[in-house]
Parts: C-alpha cells; sequence; structure tokens
C-alpha cells in the first residue's frame, strides 16, 4: 500500500516539480524498488528530453511545404477569407419570424399572468388638494379631539402593557418558587 | 553581414499573430517547425507513414483556415496539438467505420495501426520504448517531455481531466522504466531481487 502511494507521490512530483513529503523519502530510503523508481524517473525525464532530437530526426522526410494541391486549396480558402467582404448581417427577426413571433406571445402571455396590469389611480385634483388641507387644519386646529384620539391610541397599548407585566410577574413567581430565590423590582414600570 | 534568417528566432506566438495578418512566410516556418514533431505525435494512431503525413498537412491546412480564431494569450503549440488531436479522432472514426464494412463484407482482420513503425525506422532508444506502451500512454509523453507542456495543457489538448492526464503518465512512467534495457541501467528490481542484493552485501 505505501509502495502503491510511494509510487504515485514520486511520479507527480515530477509534474509538480515539489518536494518528496518526508514519510515518502523515508519510504524510499528503505524500499529498493521504490528508491530505484524514484531515482530511474528523475533520469528518465532528462532522458526522454535529450533523446527528443534523436527521435525527431528520425522521422522519414517529407515534403517541406504542403503538397501542391493542398497548398493551392490553402490558397484559395485563405483567399477567399481575405477577400470576402464582410456579409452584411440580417436582422434576426428574419431569419426565424416564427419562432421570433411565438417567443413574444409566450413572453408576453406570461407577463400578463405574471404582473396583473392595475390601472393607476389618477392624481389628484386641485379640489382635492384644498379639502386635505382643510382636513388637517381642523384637526390641528381641535386640540380635544386630537388629545381624545391619542388617549385612545394609549389606552389600548397600555392595556396590552399590563397584560405582558402579569406575565412577566407570574413566570418570575414560579422562578422564585422553583429556585427557591428572591427576585426583587428595582422601579415602578415607566408609562407609556 | 550576417547570414542570419530573423524568422528563425521569432517565437511560434509572434510567428502565428504574423500568419494571423497575412504573413504566408510565417506560416510556413511555423509548418516547418512542427511537421515533425506532429508527424511523430501522430504516427502511432495512424496505419501508416503516408496516414500520418497527410494528417499533418490536413492540421496545416485547419490551422491556416482558422488562424484567425488563435488566441495569442495560449501557447500555440497547445491550440496545434488540439486541433490535431481533434482531426486524428475524426478520421480514427471514420476509418473505423470504414474498416467495420469492409471486415463484414471480406471477413478479414483489421492490422494494428501502430505495427509495422519499428521494422520501418528501425528506431532504438527511449522513445522508441516509449512507442510500445501504447498510443495514449505515448502521446502524454510526448506532450509532456517532446513539447513541456504541463498537465493543464496537456488536458486541454486531450479533452480529458488534469487527474485522468496525471494518471495517464504515472502509468506511463513506471512501465517505461520497467522497459527500458537492464544494460543501461534502467530496470527497476523487483522485491525479490532487491531483497537479494541486500542479502548479498
Amino acid at each position: 500500500m505505501l509502495c502503491t502511494l510511494s509510487r504515485w507521490m514520486i511520479s507527480r512530483a515530477e509534474d509538480t516539480g515539489k518536494k518528496l513529503p518526508r514519510i515518502v523519502e523515508r519510504h524510499v530510503r528503505r524500499c529498493g524498488v521504490c528508491g530505484d523508481l524514484a531515482r530511474s524517473s528523475a533520469s528518465l525525464s532528462s532522458r526522454l528530453r535529450a533523446e527528443r532530437s534523436a527521435w525527431l530526426a528520425k522521422v522519414p522526410d517529407f515534403a517541406s511545404g504542403l503538397d501542391p494541391e493542398r497548398e493551392a486549396s490553402m490558397s484559395r480558402a485563405r483567399d477567399a477569407v481575405v477577400a470576402a467582404p464582410a456579409k452584411p448581417r440580417r436582422p434576426w427577426l428574419a431569419l426565424r419570424p416564427l419562432p421570433v413571433a411565438a417567443s413574444l406571445i409566450v413572453l408576453a402571455a406570461a407577463g400578463i399572468v405574471l404582473f396583473r396590469v392595475i390601472p393607476r389611480e389618477p392624481a389628484p385634483t386641485a379640489e382635492d388638494r384644498v379639502a386635505a388641507r382643510a382636513a388637517f387644519k381642523t384637526l390641528t386646529s381641535a386640540p380635544e379631539g386630537l388629545q381624545g384620539a391619542l388617549d385612545g391610541a394609549e389606552s389600548s397599548l397600555d392595556r396590552e402593557r399590563r397584560i405582558l407585566e402579569k406575565s412577566v410577574v407570574s413566570a418570575v413567581d414560579f422562578l422564585q418558587a422553583r429556585l427557591n430565590i428572591k427576585i426583587e423590582r428595582k422601579e415602578t414600570a415607566k408609562s407609556l | 553581414m550576417t547570414d542570419h534568417d530573423p524568422i528563425a528566432e521569432k517565437s511560434d506566438e509572434k510567428l502565428a499573430r504574423e500568419a494571423r495578418a497575412g504573413s504566408r512566410r510565417s506560416f510556413e516556418e511555423l509548418a516547418c517547425r512542427y511537421k515533425r514533431r506532429l508527424f511523430v505525435y501522430l504516427r502511432p494512431r495512424l496505419g501508416s507513414d503516408e496516414d500520418a503525413e497527410d494528417m499533418v498537412q490536413d492540421t496545416f491546412l485547419k490551422i491556416y483556415r482558422n488562424i484567425d480564431k488563435y488566441d495569442p494569450a495560449y501557447r500555440f503549440s497547445t491550440w496545434l496539438y488540439t486541433s490535431a488531436n481533434r482531426l486524428a479522432i475524426d478520421s480514427f472514426r471514420k476509418a473505423a467505420a470504414a474498416r467495420d464494412k469492409s471486415a463484414d463484407s471480406s471477413g478479414r482482420d483489421i492490422p494494428d495501426p501502430a505495427a509495422g513503425y519499428e521494422v520501418e525506422t528501425g528506431a532504438t532508444g527511449v522513445w522508441n520504448a516509449a512507442r510500445t506502451l501504447g498510443a495514449d500512454r505515448y502521446r502524454v509523453l510526448w506532450l509532456r517531455y517532446g513539447e513541456d507542456m504541463t498537465v493543464e495543457e496537456i488536458a486541454a489538448v486531450l479533452g480529458r481531466s488534469r487527474l485522468a492526464v496525471r494518471v495517464l503518465l504515472h502509468r506511463a512512467r513506471t512501465s517505461l522504466v520497467g522497459r527500458l534495457d537492464p544494460n543501461e541501467g534502467w530496470s527497476v528490481r523487483t522485491r525479490s531481487g532487491a531483497a537479494r542484493q541486500a542479502a548479498g552485501r
């Protein structure tokens, strides 16, 4: 197992150029087969590179240029690319009118389903503005009425707070009884 | 006055840029630089030297037609080998289909594409040993040591993952070390051999 892993690491080190991990180095020193592989791998790469030119030199020579027929075809291809004026691009709509129309219909239907079109309310007229100003003035000029409305709002909040306070007190009582401790209230609740 | 040719000193990428701009001479220089390299890369996969030469020329033709698509941010060799690889795969598939048809009709065996190369060239040495490992292993070795490509570049050329390339390289190296001539100091000892050697000391 360690041999397999070591050989893989030796091979990998050849590609990454990194040093072998210490555990592998130790193993390579002890294991003859892996040690041989490590040495051979290092010299193999240099030998492959060194013999590259000799290997290429053994290739049977063939025409250095391209073969005349291919060369002519190549010239024609190249000239055609260079000489051909840029084709005017057809508008994309003209290429596939039916799929484009179908897509647009589907998109419009999806839009209608997903977003209901709600007509906007008309902007307030001058008369509406005058009426609104008058109502505001009435409200501010009648402090009793305003105070009454505020008191009403506060009383409901106060009721809510009292309910919460009761719950907290009940929880504290339970904790005192359960844990045998005394919890004191520091100060009275602030009024809203 | 010196007699050297400045075009020979230009990098592949510079030549490719010039070829893209329309320089025929730059392209010919690239073809000259790479024709043998492509040949040795493609030969083990194809049936004969002639097929390999045709494939090299087809690759250059394809490259010339598509030179506008070359991105100088990448190495020219990576692009070239990728194109060659794709062409070779296409050609191999077509040839295999044609052979299937003819084998069905004639009932003859299909010859091994790599067979005969050693006899024809009389080649020896580490690369010839590498060629006997099989087309895939030979190709990764060539790209790694013949073309000095990184694992990532080889993966791009072959259309495989980096891990697959690493595994191929590992197997190719270990097989090659095992196949090289022991007289040249390239043998891998077996466990028993190592033990015997240790006992003899």
